[in-house]
């Protein structure tokens, strides 16, 4: 059974968050449940990974945190929004990563 | 979810007490119980869901760089802090018990030694009563010491405890809250009502022999009440021992709120009236005292406002 090479994938959670965050705001657990869905279960973000990646973007000026009630059971929350040097921090890796899978996919041999 | 809640607990138990570090216990909480509940509504056991969520909980490695304290969990070295286990924490406040109640046995032995000398007008008996107390008493405070002899690795090397037996050691003090308060104030009773039966005695004029006796009954009622103080003393003292294991600077130290040593009340008028307590015991005691002149009775208003003190913290306390 292969799994996912987490080195690469360290590289990449910044830009799977932000993406999560284009459209709207999200908290912690949303964020961490739909990248497990989107991935098919094949990427499990660990909650401290997570919460790393906020303090670091919220630090880098990505994106913001504000206190806000659930809709659905009232609960406050963190809740995480992007920032417009949060949009283009996200197309530059966006762009990184086409180059860098561009590059790698030379070396990939489909069939030994 | 109190698994999880442990949990977390006991790994932040180590980290400095910083807001960014409660900030990120708490973010992290969060998500671990929103995960929980959504595990639960799924069908999951109660035994899978903490399973999946501590799993996927990951490493303090990961944030510690962002929370500053790098260099504190590396350096962290767990050999040089001793974890108290929850059966230990409940033998330790045992054997606390027991050498404080022989402690107590020790000192009434000594307060009331005399007695044989004074009812029996000095004779060898009496004297020979007075050893035999004394013996008995230094062979228990020194069993009663050695007692305690294994415990004290508790003050010669760092010490902690969970975040489970902080709350269970918190909750027994809570509980024995007023046991405590009870068992201070009928103890202060003894003490001030000591000398009670000596004057009845000599009211009576039932003559000297009676008299002796008399101070004898005098001195088993200080020694009772001394017994009380030190059986009650000794338990809360165990508590708070434990209590205070952890180091304050570090989230551990957190665990039981009442902690710190002030006192609050849950009570707005109460607190209003605690903050002007003492300067009215005091007016109250100097008022009645030049105004009566009975000075050799007003200061038992001293030993009634500190046990309705003891009373009201009690009570009150939030």
């Amino acid at each position: 059974m292969v799994s996912i090479s987490s080195d690469v994938i360290r590289g990449y959670n910044d830009t799977i968050i932000l993406y999560l965050l284009l459209d709207a705001p999200s908290y912690g657990y949303e964020i961490s449940k739909q990248i497990k869905n989107l991935s098919e279960e094949k990427y499990v973000i660990k909650e401290t990974t997570l919460y790393s990646a906020f303090t670091r973007m919220e630090k880098n000026g990505y994106i913001e945190s504000f206190n806000d009630e659930d809709m659905s059971n009232g609960k406050r929350r963190t809740y995480y929004r992007i920032t417009e040097a949060g949009r283009q921090y996200y197309k530059d890796k966006c762009a990184e990563w086409k180059l860098t899978k561009e590059v790698v996919e030379k070396f990939i041999e489909e069939e030994i | 979810m109190e698994t999880i809640k442990n949990y977390l607990e006991t790994m932040f138990q180590s980290l400095p007490n910083t807001p960014q570090v409660q900030k990120a216990k708490h973010e992290l909480g969060q998500m671990m119980e929103d995960k929980y509940t959504e595990l639960k509504k799924e069908g999951k056991t109660e035994n899978e869901a903490i399973g999946i969520v501590i799993s996927e909980f990951g490493n303090l490695d990961d944030i510690a760089e962002d929370l500053g304290i790098g260099s504190f969990v590396k350096e962290q070295d767990f050999s040089q802090t001793r974890m108290l286990s929850m059966q230990e924490g409940k033998d330790f406040i045992k054997d606390k018990l027991k050498s404080g109640f022989l402690i107590g046995l020790g000192t009434f032995l000594c307060i009331t030694s005399p007695s044989g000398v004074i009812l029996s007008e000095e004779s060898i008996l009496g004297l020979l009563y007075l050893f035999v107390s004394i013996a008995v008493a230094v062979g228990i405070f020194i069993f009663s010491g050695a007692i305690m002899g294994k415990w004290d690795f508790l003050k010669q090397q760092p010490c902690s405890i969970d975040f489970a037996t902080a709350e269970f050691v918190h909750n027994e003090r809570e509980n024995y809250r007023m046991t405590n308060a009870l068992l201070y104030a009928v103890g202060v009773m003894f003490c001030i009502l000591c000398f009670v039966p000596l004057v009845v005695m000599e009211e009576l004029s039932w003559g000297i022999a009676r008299s002796n006796f008399g101070v004898v009954i005098l001195l088993a009622f200080v020694a009772i009440g001394v017994l009380l103080f030190i059986v009650a003393g000794v338990r809360s003292g165990a508590y708070d021992t434990l209590l205070k294991l952890n180091d304050v600077n570090t989230m551990g130290g957190r665990f039981v709120s009442s902690q710190s040593g002030q006192v609050r009340y849950n009570n707005k008028t109460v607190a209003a009236i605690m903050s002007v307590y003492w300067p009215t015991v005091t007016c109250i005691y100097l008022v009645w005292s030049f105004l009566s002149f009975d000075w050799h009775i007003t200061w038992i208003v001293w030993v009634i406002a500190s046990v309705i003190e003891t009373f009201i913290k009690n009570m009150y306390r939030s």
